[in-house]
């Protein structure tokens, strides 16, 4: 008997305006019935092939066929009648609506015409949610309900639609354990009544567990199929985090010397009820560079936006030279020496419709050297701006040129520039190199082991392996909000090592953790 | 007889209801637009063109039908006008309600004057007195009702339009909440992304939120100067579109909270009015309704802000006792 | 885009946006003409249009009408105050409309002081202007600091403080300050050394206030683009996340800009009084308010721009009364003219398809220019 295909693309290829070749030529098949794991890290392109299969993007080139028929999914509206559904990451929900209301948006049934008939939404909800096993409660309106539940809701949505084929987009990220196994039971009966699973994640452990086969995708290829039961798990991680390219950058030992910033004991349940920080210490030295890796959402971002008071810890400390900076203005705390090179430079970076000029001074505007009495020194301003932009590379017309009108490389110079020539004592870089061009990527990681090596404390926080492992004097990686593991010396690390802690197949003691606290 | 004695008399209750329902219709707009995630600024301007198209209609049809009808449908033709500006043209949806606000201010009077000079000859020397009994919005006895003592007198004997705009706060909870259309309405406005990726129209339905906000708009204004005042003067409406907009935000965005608030604002209008009849200073007492305004949004906001603060307490409490 | 190409962006961008404004006017000069036939029609329309672009600079023999283009100057200087306070407010984004009761509270407190408070000589002018500025942007504090501290929509909060300022003035005006000698509701006159001088003693009330007014064009200018205080506001406008993240102080920042705003159109209102009148008679709100936030949409938030700004509208402004008294079009079609203008300088959509082409245009263009500086670059090597 031939196999039966529910989702074969074949040959995709996208291209983003800006030029970025998210996927290249990927084949991807799924057969009927199965749960089919799609893996890769951040950016392998896992989400721009799901978008493609559920009509929000289209391909560039390449083939996408539905149980057996071509098909041109040119909207979701196109992909659902074609029986594909999608949960998303982020919830597409109404949170003051009740569950069934939610359910039947869109499609609402309604009596004598007029009104919604409530009784057979709460009715559908029901069927459906007991049909395939789902307990959701339809009077419960969403914003009250677990985040498990939502998770359902939001599979019973694509099920009511007539979906067979249904992506889940790293549904168990926002989960707690007793509903990822709950959700597992859920999937598997499913799977028994005949529905096609696709299962994006990066979680080794869950993939083990309930999927036949898996797709590996990195740097928008595709490593291959898989059945699970015939490959270890580190056969998988070597696979999924291997490096195409290492970019060498040249640096001497670290000396490291005082403790700069001091985390203690940051406890943070964000606003849907998930542990993002547990327990969290940690010291970071004067000349070192101390990386921080982790698959992204295992509490990297919660922990950067508390050094810089965009969020506030439940619990915990924070000082930098034994100063305070938790929960004081931003002004205080660049007062202190602390620089930020944030994730999204569109948000926080830079003031977009603003000049160059403008963005480079806009942590030092009152600053005595370039002011006159109650004027600007334009020309202190200008030499200063000149002087950024000629020793940070950007390539503009001018400095009066709108920021925003620069590549993403040259904006990320711009910010980069202003936060490292502020005199900084701590330099926090989130994501630095994310998504710019291979240049201004080494141009930045030069100029952080430059500013290390010469007496600055610096935090990097990064998705990219690569940048973390070969940059960072120490290592920090993050696992579910917790440190799973503490390298002093990055020398020996391999990526085999690296990827077991990041996936949560490895855990290292209580002691060997504690030496990252340096007291 | 006592100060209250004289204050809180049947009539003085009559003439909350009087005043607070062009508020109430604007505050309905304002309920519906905000539902849909649309900040209609535009409502004075809109019940000023109402207004005035209302009442000359009713002038030149001789019914009072008539002028309500154009006065509504000008409210609709004026907000779909700024939806396309709002939506389509990507203006602010603030600066598309200033200019609107502009045109019902200036832009009326010169409307006024050009269409009664077309139509009458010479312009009319004035349009206050427009509206003669005859072409008033009728007023109502409720059989029954009328005959109680005190409650008749309060509730018997309003325009059509006062009763209307009461029994809309509940039509437009039905609307919001056991319609197909209230249901979309509010997804729009709380998710946009999740109402597209099922199909619903998120342009199509803003649309509707604003024109039906312009339709209030246009009963308000309808009722001004064809219930209210016996036709139409220059900046009649007075930011009653803007107090609707305090009403809108105090009551929570919900119908009958909304309500409560433009009742708020009606009662201290009618106290005002009632005070000046005492023989105290008119300027004094006119400003009341607008300092309520202003109160109002601060008490409001102290409110959210405690039960905000609340939350974070608790769970900071939590989280202190999880770690020890 | 480059500098030169997104200059002439704005400026076909405005153009177009004038004309149909005009447009919009000459079909309701046409609808409102009083003659029957379509052929006198037109031709009353293109003489009232005559009278609304024209007149307010030449004589129907065409030499230059110099009361007119005076009366012009005169009107600029009310708006070219609330101009001013709506770009300093605007730029920090925030919708205060304040001008207009500000506008009106300045007159009144600088009428007051012109009044009762002996000083002496050209001093007193000076003095009554400034605390009627003080009042203001003392007046200001309540909007934007119940904004910074509790979220209050800035814009409710001042649109109902302009009611509250106009009855408070009415009420003090009638009950304590009136000169009962008088048949109309109006002050004691002002004492004879409050007046500005005119510049020019044609009754067009042209006075040294106009010069003020181009002064302060210039220190706001300054101040916005060439202080770390203006600087803020701008960048809080722009991006108040960035703002933040740099260490600015947002929420004073918020609240000088609406303080500042405040200051201006009260000094607005203090040199419109002492300039053009001898007693205070103001019982509503004068209207400048609003024509001043048309005027700073117009000037793109930019203080450099205001007087043209207010030029234009004080030049159609007296177009339209010229018009009035000429052809019997009612003078408040300016209040259309203005609003059409208005939506479309903000429509951001407005021409995008030509914006479009223009930065499609300026990217090839720039694409070519770094190939062919490869290509030069790689012949050297």
């Amino acid at each position: 008997m031939a196999v039966e295909y529910a989702v074969q693309m074949k040959g995709i290829t996208k291209v983003y305006p800006n030029g970025v070749a998210a996927s290249r030529g990927v084949d991807f098949e799924v057969r009927k019935g199965e749960i089919h794991a799609l893996m890769g890290e951040n950016g392998a392109g896992k989400s721009t092939l799901m978008k493609m299969l559920f009509g929000m993007e289209q391909p560039t080139s390449g083939e996408i066929w539905v149980n057996g028929e071509k098909v041109v999914l040119s909207s979701p509206t196109v992909a659902i009648s074609k029986g594909v559904g999608m949960v998303h990451q982020h919830f597409m929900l109404v949170p003051s609506l009740t569950v069934a209301e939610n359910m039947v948006l869109g499609m609402v049934p309604t009596k004598s015409g007029m009104f919604i008939d409530k009784k057979k939404a709460v009715e559908l909800t029901r069927e459906y949610s007991e049909k395939f096993n789902l307990y959701v409660d339809p009077d419960a309106r969403v914003v009250d309900i677990p985040v498990g539940m939502k998770q359902k809701v939001e599979i019973l949505k694509a099920l009511v639609r007539g979906a067979k084929i249904l992506i889940l987009d790293e549904p168990t990220a926002v989960l707690t354990t007793q509903e990822t196994t709950e959700l597992f039971k859920e999937l598997i009966n499913l799977k028994n009544q005949g529905y096609t699973i696709i299962f994006i994640s990066h979680k080794l452990n869950e993939i083990m567990q309930i999927t036949d086969r898996m797709t590996i995708l990195r740097g928008g290829k595709s490593m291959g199929v898989h059945n699970t039961a015939d490959v270890d798990p580190e056969t998988i991680s070597r696979l999924m985090v291997g490096r195409d390219v290492v970019l060498k950058v040249e640096k001497e030992p670290a000396k490291p010397t005082d403790v700069v910033l001091r985390v203690r004991d940051l406890e943070y349940t964000n606003e849907w009820g998930k542990k993002m920080l547990d327990n969290f210490s940690m010291d970071l030295r004067k000349g070192e560079i101390l990386g921080i890796a982790g698959v992204e959402g295992n509490g990297q971002k919660e922990l950067v936006d508390m050094l810089f008071n965009f969020n506030v810890p439940d619990y915990g400390t924070i000082t930098v030279n034994g100063e305070n900076i938790l929960g004081i203005p931003q002004r205080r705390i660049r007062e202190k020496g602390v620089s930020l090179v944030p994730e999204d430079r569109m948000i926080y970076g830079i003031a977009g419709t603003a000049s160059i000029e403008e963005n480079m001074i806009s942590d030092r505007a009152g600053a005595r050297e370039l002011n006159n009495g109650p004027l600007f020194n334009m020309k202190a301003i200008h030499n200063l701006s000149e002087e950024l932009i000629r020793d940070y590379k950007v390539l503009c017309k001018s400095g009066a040129q709108q920021v925003k009108m620069l590549s993403g490389g040259n904006i990320q110079k711009v910010v980069v520039a202003r936060e490292f020539s502020n005199n900084p004592k701590l330099i926090i870089a989130d994501q630095p190199t994310r998504g710019i061009d291979v240049g201004a990527t080494e141009f930045i990681r030069k100029k952080l082991v430059e500013l290390s090596r010469s007496g600055i404390a610096v935090l990097l926080v990064s998705a990219d392996l690569n940048e973390v492992m070969e940059l960072s004097d120490s290592l920090i990686v993050m696992y579910g909000g917790k440190i799973a593991a503490y390298f002093e010396d990055t020398k020996d690390l391999n990526d085999e090592i690296m990827g077991e802690y990041m996936l949560g197949l490895k855990q290292q003691t209580a002691e060997e953790i504690g030496r990252v606290c340096h007291e | 007889m006592t100060l209250l004695e004289m204050i809180f008399t049947p009539d003085f209750f009559f003439s909350i209801l009087r005043i607070t329902a062009p508020i109430l219709f604007a505050t309905l707009g304002a309920v519906v637009a905000e539902k849909a995630g649309v900040t209609n600024i535009g409502l004075d301007g809109i019940m000023m063109m109402s207004a005035l198209f209302g009442s000359l209609s009713a002038y030149w049809s001789g019914s009072w039908f008539v002028g309500l009808l154009v006065a509504v449908i000008v409210g609709i033709l004026e907000a779909l006008l700024m939806g396309v500006f709002a939506f389509n043209l990507k203006t602010d949806i603030i600066l598309v309600g200033i200019a609107v606000n502009m045109v019902g201010s200036g832009g009326t009077l010169f409307l006024v004057k050009v269409i009664t000079n077309m139509t009458e000859g010479t312009a009319l020397a004035s349009t206050t007195s427009l509206i003669t009994k005859a072409l008033q919005i009728p007023t109502v006895n409720i059989p029954i009702i009328q005959d109680i003592p005190v409650v008749g007198q309060i509730l018997s004997g309003h325009s059509i339009l006062t009763y209307l705009a009461f029994i809309l706060v509940f039509l437009v909870w039905v609307l919001l909440y056991k319609t197909p259309l209230g249901l979309n309405i509010r997804s729009v406005g709380e998710n946009p992304n999740a109402a597209a990726s099922v199909g619903v129209s998120v342009l199509k339905i803003r649309y509707i939120a604003i024109a039906f906000s312009g339709a209030m708009a246009g009963f308000g204004g309808a009722f001004m100067s064809m219930y209210y005042a016996m036709g139409w003067s220059l900046d009649m409406v007075a930011g009653r579109g803007f107090i609707a907009l305090a009403a809108q935000a105090m009551g929570a965005g919900e119908p009958f909270g909304s309500m409560l608030s433009a009742l708020v604002f009606g009662f201290a209008q009618a106290l005002g009015i009632k005070i000046s009849a005492l023989g105290v200073d008119s300027n004094l007492v006119s400003p009341i309704p607008y300092i309520v305004t202003i109160l109002g949004l601060v008490v409001f906001a102290l409110v959210t802000r405690a039960r905000i603060k609340r939350a974070r307490a608790a769970k900071a409490a939590q989280a202190a006792a999880e770690a020890k | 885009m480059n500098k030169k190409r997104s200059m002439m962006f704005s400026l076909v961008r405005g153009l177009m946006a004038i004309l149909i404004a005009l447009g919009v006017a000459a079909l309701l000069i046409f609808i409102s003409a009083e003659a029957t036939n379509i052929g006198d029609r037109f031709v009353q329309t293109f003489g009232a249009l005559r009278q609304l672009l024209i007149s307010p600079i030449l004589r129907n023999n065409g030499s230059v009408n110099v009361k007119n283009v005076t009366d012009v100057l005169a009107a600029m200087i009310p708006i070219l105050f609330t101009g001013l306070a709506t770009c300093v407010m605007f730029s920090a984004n925030q919708f205060n409309m304040g001008a207009e009761g500000g506008i009106m509270l300045g007159a009144f407190v600088t009428a007051l002081v012109a009044i009762y408070v002996p000083i002496p000589g050209g001093l007193l002018p000076i003095v009554a202007i400034l605390i009627g500025a003080a009042a203001v942007g003392v007046m200001m504090l309540i909007p934007s600091i119940l904004k910074v501290k509790m979220g209050v929509s800035e814009m409710v909060c001042s649109l109902m403080m302009n009611y509250v300022v106009m009855y408070f003035i009415k009420y003090t005006l009638n009950t304590q300050l009136a000169d009962k000698s008088r048949g109309q509701i109006m002050t004691f006159p002002f004492q004879e050394n409050a007046a500005i001088p005119q510049l020019i003693d044609n009754g067009s009330k042209l006075s040294w206030g106009f010069v003020v007014g181009i002064v302060f064009v210039i220190l706001t200018a300054l101040f916005m683009y060439r202080t770390r205080w203006g600087y803020a506001i701008r960048m809080i406008g722009i991006n108040q996340d960035f703002a933040k993240y740099s260490g600015m102080k947002v929420g004073g920042i918020i609240i000088l800009a609406q303080v500042l705003g405040g200051v201006l159109a009260g000094m607005g209102g203090g040199i419109e009084m002492l300039g053009r009148y001898s007693t205070y008679a103001w019982s509503s709100l004068p209207g400048y308010g609003w024509t001043g936030i048309t005027v700073a949409i117009l000037a793109g938030n930019n203080p450099a721009f205001v007087p043209l700004a207010a030029f234009f509208m004080a030049y159609l402004n007296k177009g339209c009364n010229l018009m009035s008294t000429y052809s019997g079009v009612p003078a408040q079609l300016i209040d259309i003219i203005q609003a059409v203008i208005f939506l479309f300088f903000a429509a951001e959509q407005f021409l995008s398809g030509y914006r479009q082409k223009l930065v499609v245009k300026s990217a090839q263009e720039e694409l070519q220019r770094q190939a062919e500086q490869a290509a030069a670059e790689g012949s050297v090597k």
